[in-house]
């Protein structure tokens, strides 16, 4: 018997340490064959339904093999999870005394240096920061992590946020007063010495990012990379991969040499100008496009006339710019790191004007005030992969979503990766009896016009049947929004919608109440997880096909077209049915669990792609009977009332 | 040239209250016609019994997956199977015939899929409509049902 073997062990240590613990097939089978990955350097794609334990399935014989490892996560609550209540009962279970960490990005950590800049000038005028800062005051006393995230209180997006944490842009890093005590650096250094690191997708790919630049790497060496929800890695890293430039950092640096030259600088008046130049040619440049938000194709935008003139000014200020900071090097920090700013600002600008490089989207996206400029690639096979293969490293690459129709080859299509064993877990669940997945007869397609009214009638019975409890996902917030109009006047159950609160309040609220109903788009599709009768059904508006309006799912079909592939076969389905996977996958979260999947998108059943879908999507009972779904509602309701 | 017709010889019934054997060889065929590229329509006794169709189809193993509507139902790109009791529309390649009658607009069918039940009934109403069959042209065969294995679910 392994070692691995006997940890799992119905009389193992994991019973010992885990009340009412019983040994599950998936579970030992991807502990066993992951530990066999770290000996063997190799690559492990795993794909654990719900319910598999993958968590444990990948900790324990990460931190048996006494190598050093890096795990990262989707989130930052899963990070803290995985950290705080995972991780030490493994330490327990394995009686291995193991150095980890966690560490998180940059804009978590406190920053001494601008936090006791905003102290000295509180912001009166504006009572919700004002109050917001008092917090971080009255925690910074006491916090010995720094981690901003320890402040309760403080909304995800409160303003005080950005103004005491640092940014790539305005650290100041071995310059600053600060350095020695820095929360950040520390928790950087913690990690570099630890033997396990656990941290998240994005700061992966940025620290990788950095990496490529020739700037200091932030994440140790180290031997086993595990990437849990790895089914998100492909955009994040593409996004990684790319550049961006918005006028907001611009008018952030323009606004950054005024101050300078407010103070120090009074004498050159250069500084003055170029900053001012720099300000005006960002909101011209702005105002350049349309009032309202959009999203669009750069390459084309930007070769109109204009948008051409426009662009041609925001480029001259900042040759200008440059070279008035160039000018004054050297006569302070600050004013060296506005130079350095301005410079990668020009180079990056110059990036995103380069119309001809081809295998790269180039996207624009404005709000009110500001646009940003996007390339991201097109493929980042090529690269993806090096970074597999650069390191003799084991990895291990698992979600409870990665394959389609019972094969890997998108995800790792995407990816470049050739050489790697596959697994696939099927959870424990019995989805047969514990769920059902209808798709209502003589339901419009989506884009019908009668299409809301129809899923309007149905959401109303189901959540008459299950009494509330119901998630209605959206795939876009236009449709969500007008059925929470709707459903407001039709039922009295308590209404929650995405946006009004963050989403972590959104969730303790609904599940303050006996029969809410939420409703809420892209976020929610993933990592909620409402077990026992809380959740009793799921309604899905339609089929999550990307939108062929966005200008980077555009420029992925376009070049996929261009090698002679059918885009909707090759991206567009494969990238629904992860998404549908995820979404579906609310419903059921444990053995217990039952309820009812409602899809009003009769595509699903009229469309040879459905096909796909359904192999992929687990064994539900199927109907297209409302009044049985229903019934089913209603019957587990009697059982366990 | 006038359509073909197969009679399918069926086995004697299975469970009662359960789908009958005719309606589970009509998907059966359903789904392996589907998968030679033909588009099929599946002519139902009437509403209940074009809806148990509906959902026989929408239960089989995603591997024998049937993309269908209920005539009623309206997609932009019509699937290869409808299943229905009026009158089809043009176009598809091949009827199954659920009902105690030949249908009127059989004519428009290249191939006509019909069934023979064990009951004596049943057998006896499957013999009239064989006679009108000939008696309108057709061309007939007949061979016992082969139900392939069913996935365990």
């Amino acid at each position: 018997m392994s070692e691995i073997d006997k940890i799992f062990a119905a009389d193992g240590q994991l019973a010992a340490a885990v009340p009412g613990y019983q040994p599950r097939e998936a579970q030992v089978t991807l502990a066993s064959t992951f530990y066999q990955t770290i000996k063997a350097q190799e690559l492990l794609i795993a794909e654990a339904g719900t319910g598999t334990g993958k968590t444990f399935a990948y900790l324990l014989p990460a931190v048996l093999s006494g190598k050093k490892v890096i795990v990262s996560t989707g989130t930052k609550n899963l990070q803290e999870q995985l950290y705080h209540k995972d991780l030490p009962l493994v330490k327990k279970v394995t009686g291995q005394r193991i150095k980890s960490a966690l560490l998180k990005g940059r804009s978590n950590y406190l920053c001494l240096n601008r936090y006791k800049l905003h102290k000295a000038h509180p912001h009166l005028e504006d009572k919700q920061l004002y109050k917001d800062l008092r917090e971080v005051e009255e925690w910074a006393s006491r916090t010995q992590s720094g981690d901003v995230g320890e402040v309760a209180s403080l909304a995800e997006d409160s303003r005080a946020i950005p103004l005491v944490t640092s940014t790539v842009d305005n650290c100041l890093g071995r310059d600053c007063p600060d350095y020695e005590d820095c929360y950040l650096v520390n928790a950087r250094k913690k990690a570099q010495a630890a033997d396990l690191v656990v941290i998240n997708h994005h700061l992966y790919f940025a620290d990788i990012a950095v990496k490529d630049t020739g700037f200091g790497e932030i994440l140790p060496d180290s031997d086993v990379v595990v990437f849990d929800e790895a089914h998100q890695i492909p955009d994040i890293a593409c996004e990684h991969f790319g550049e961006r430039l918005s006028t907001r950092q611009l008018i952030e640096l323009a606004k950054d040499i005024e101050t300078l030259y407010r103070s120090e600088y009074k004498d050159t008046k250069q500084l003055g100008k170029a900053s001012e130049q720099l300000s005006k040619s960002c909101r011209d440049f702005r105002l350049a496009f349309p009032i309202l938000a959009e999203k669009g194709n750069w390459r084309e935008k930007g070769q109109q006339s204009d948008v051409q003139a426009e662009l041609d000014n925001l480029v001259k200020t900042l040759d200008f710019l440059h070279d008035v900071l160039k000018a004054n090097l050297s006569r302070g920090k600050e004013l060296d790191n506005c130079f350095e700013r301005a410079t990668e600002a020009r180079d990056k600008l110059a990036l995103l004007i380069r119309w001809e490089v081809e295998d790269v989207s180039l996207w624009y996206e404005t709000s009110v005030r500001h646009v940003s400029l996007n390339l991201t690639p097109l493929s980042i096979a090529n690269r993806f992969s090096r970074i597999r293969t650069d390191k003799e490293q084991s990895w291990l690459m698992t979600s409870a979503t990665l394959s389609v129709d019972g094969r890997f080859d998108h995800f790792t299509g995407i990816l470049g990766l050739k050489d790697y064993r596959s697994l696939e877990l099927e959870s424990p669940f019995d989805y047969y009896n514990q769920s059902i997945l209808c798709i209502p007869r003589y339901l419009p397609e989506p884009s019908e016009r009668s299409a809301i009214e129809a899923m309007l009638t149905v959401a109303e019975q189901l959540i008459e049947a299950a009494q509330g409890r119901c998630f209605l996902l959206f795939t876009s917030y236009r449709v969500m929004n007008l059925m929470a109009k709707a459903l407001k006047k039709r039922i009295a159950n308590p209404i929650f919608v995405q946006g009004e609160t963050p989403k972590r309040e959104l969730l303790d609220k609904y599940l303050q109440h006996d029969d809410p109903v939420l409703l809420a788009t892209g976020s929610f599709w993933e990592g909620v997880d409402v077990r026992g009768d809380a959740l009793k059904c799921v309604l899905i508006d339609k089929l999550p096909f990307a939108s062929p309006d966005d200008p980077l799912t555009e420029a992925r079909i376009e070049n996929c077209r261009r090698k002679g592939y059918n885009p909707f076969r090759q991206i567009q389905i494969p990238r629904a049915v992860i998404t549908l996977k995820q979404g579906a996958g609310r419903l059921i979260r444990d053995v217990k669990d039952s309820g009812v999947l409602v899809i009003c998108d009769p595509r699903l059943v009229t469309q040879s792609y459905g096909e796909i879908f359904l192999a992929s999507l687990p064994n539900m009972r199927r109907t297209r009977d409302l009044k049985t779904a229903l019934m089913f509602l209603k019957n587990t309701e009697t059982n366990n009332g | 040239m006038a359509a073909q017709v197969t009679f399918y010889l069926l086995p004697e019934e299975g469970s009662p209250g359960g789908p009958s054997s005719a309606q589970l060889y009509a998907c059966q065929l359903a789904s392996e016609y589907y998968r030679k590229r033909q588009s099929l329509f599946i002519y139902c006794a009437g509403q209940t019994q074009a809806e148990q169709i509906d959902e026989l189809l929408w239960q089989f193993d995603p591997a024998r997956f049937v993309p269908h509507q209920l005539q009623g139902e309206k997609s932009r790109k019509r699937p290869p199977v409808e299943v229905g009791y009026q009158a089809s529309q043009q176009g598809f390649h091949i009827l199954i015939n659920l009902t105690d009658e030949v249908p009127e607009f059989a004519g428009q069918f290249r191939q006509i899929f019909d069934f023979v039940p064990a009951d004596n009934s049943g057998k006896e109403k499957a013999r009239s409509r064989y006679k009108n069959y000939r008696a309108a042209g057709y061309e007939l065969t007949t061979q016992p049902a082969q139900f392939a294995p069913t996935e365990t679910e």
